[in-house]
């Protein structure tokens, strides 16, 4: 039996193992993606906070310089720094938004590959390999005085069944196979 | 006992096999013989790695063995889903069709009866006492008591479909149609059903039945094009009407039209299944004198 079900399994697991491979490319493809997205979100957070720290130090330039005359002088420095921040985290954010959508469709991408099969709009076309062979039968109302009772019959119970439900119609279905013989 | 690799095939054996036992389950395959198999040395050897869906395999192999006459494999698993859930409707349901398959009605009828007592809303065991009526040989009793069960669960189309087989067995085509058409109203997209109601249709007969059909026939092949049965009813109802005397000329040429379509759609559908085998040649000739010889001759 065992070697049997080795044979059926060498055979059919050349087929799951192919799928359950692609599978697995795909599950990675999403932690990637998600892992790029917690990075982007942790860097954003990281930035805005830095972004917070310098502006503080930017506006604490004007308040400590009391002196008026300075103050134009102090501006135009502050203004200097202000706007070399503003180029190096502008850049810093355009990275950030990058890095968080392309991470959003690459994980969006894999998820769509691991979520199994789509089903067609069309309700009538997963319809359209179904036969009556199926469509008849209704398992609620299975009927079981079908030839089958006889037919799959092992031959050694034919002659002599010592069960208790030996009932009067049996010789006769037994009589009607013997004529076919 | 198993080297590594073996245990691994083995259990990508015991998915496959569990895999294929739903699908059969889910889309009501009755092949007992191969559940039979399969499902036995799924139960036999790997019922570890099955986890919990082994009580319903216990169930869907059970029926099977009965198909089968298997009593010995039907009882085991009888046994198993008894000790498992001791007071479960389901169980004695199970139980109920192993006496029903023994022909012990009178037991199997006692056991439905105590279950609706203690539910009197548990469809299943309504549902066998219908069947076993049936299996009895008392239609008209079964039909009445389907009709009773259909008036409280207008919703089954289980009940729906079986009770059109009902009809139908008895020649009923009226009533045959009618439960044809409350499952075509709810399951407008599946072309079996407008099939099957323009058959009935078609097999009532007259004028107006047969056009009907035609418009039928014409509706399932519109919900799926290659239902090679809707093709030739329709090629035979519209050979009918266009036979007729009573038709006027214009309806006429209108199905004379109707059937050389289907004609072509037939030979054609039977040259695209043959092409590549040898016997092609033959086949799509043997197609065109069978469609010949199926005209309708006036009487």
């Amino acid at each position: 039996m065992t070697q049997r079900s080795l044979r059926t399994a060498s055979r059919a697991s050349i087929g799951c193992a192919r799928v359950k491979m692609a599978s697995s490319f795909w599950k990675g493809v999403v932690g990637v993606g998600l892992f790029a997205l917690a990075h982007a979100a942790f860097s954003a957070a990281q930035h805005r906070s830095y972004m917070r720290l310098t502006e503080k130090e930017n506006e604490t330039l004007p308040i400590d310089v009391s002196c008026n005359q300075l103050q134009d002088t102090d501006h135009l420095e502050s203004h200097a720094c202000v706007v070399f921040l503003d180029t190096a985290s502008l850049v810093l954010c355009f990275q950030i938004v990058l890095q968080t959508l392309l991470a959003f469709v690459i994980t969006c991408y894999g998820i769509v590959h691991i979520s199994g099969e789509f089903k067609d709009m069309d309700a009538s076309s997963e319809l359209k390999n179904k036969t009556f062979d199926t469509l008849r039968n209704h398992p609620s109302f299975y009927l079981f005085n079908h030839r089958g009772r006889v037919l799959f019959r092992a031959p050694e119970q034919e002659p002599s069944t010592p069960s208790a439900q030996a009932l009067p119609s049996n010789p006769l279905r037994l009589r009607k196979l013997e004529n076919y013989h | 006992i198993l080297s590594i690799p073996e245990l691994f095939l083995l259990y990508r054996f015991t998915n496959y096999m569990r895999d294929k036992l739903r699908k059969w389950r889910e889309e009501n395959y009755r092949n007992s013989e191969q559940i039979v198999d399969v499902g036995e040395e799924l139960i036999n050897e790997h019922a570890s790695k099955l986890g919990d869906d082994i009580w319903i395999i216990y169930e869907q192999v059970m029926i099977a063995a009965l198909d089968c006459s298997r009593d010995d494999l039907a009882w085991s698993c009888l046994q198993e889903l008894k000790r498992q859930f001791p007071d479960s409707h389901r169980v004695k349901r199970l139980a109920g069709m192993r006496l029903e398959a023994l022909e012990r009605y009178e037991d199997a009828n006692k056991l439905y009866d105590s279950i609706l007592q203690d539910d009197p809303t548990n469809t299943a065991a309504r549902k066998r006492k219908i069947s076993i009526l049936r299996a009895q040989g008392k239609s008209s009793e079964a039909i009445r008591e389907l009709n009773e069960y259909l008036e409280q669960f207008v919703g089954d189309q289980e009940a729906w479909h079986e009770l059109s087989e009902l009809y139908i067995n008895e020649h009923d085509y009226a009533k045959a149609a009618f439960c044809l058409e409350e499952l075509m109203m709810t399951n407008p997209h599946n072309h079996l059903y407008c099939e099957q109601y323009a058959e009935v249709k078609y097999t009532q007969g007259g004028l107006e039945n047969l056009e009907l059909a035609r418009k039928y026939f014409a509706q399932a092949l519109k919900l799926n094009n290659r239902n090679m049965r809707a093709l030739f009813g329709l090629y035979m109802s519209a050979s009918h009407i266009a036979a007729s005397p009573k038709v006027s000329a214009k309806v006429k040429k209108d199905n004379v039209k109707y059937a050389a379509w289907a004609t072509s759609q037939i030979s054609r559908a039977y040259q695209m299944a043959g092409r590549g085998k040898k016997e092609n040649k033959c086949s799509v000739k043997a197609v065109e004198e069978m469609l010949e010889s199926m005209q309708i001759t006036m009487s």
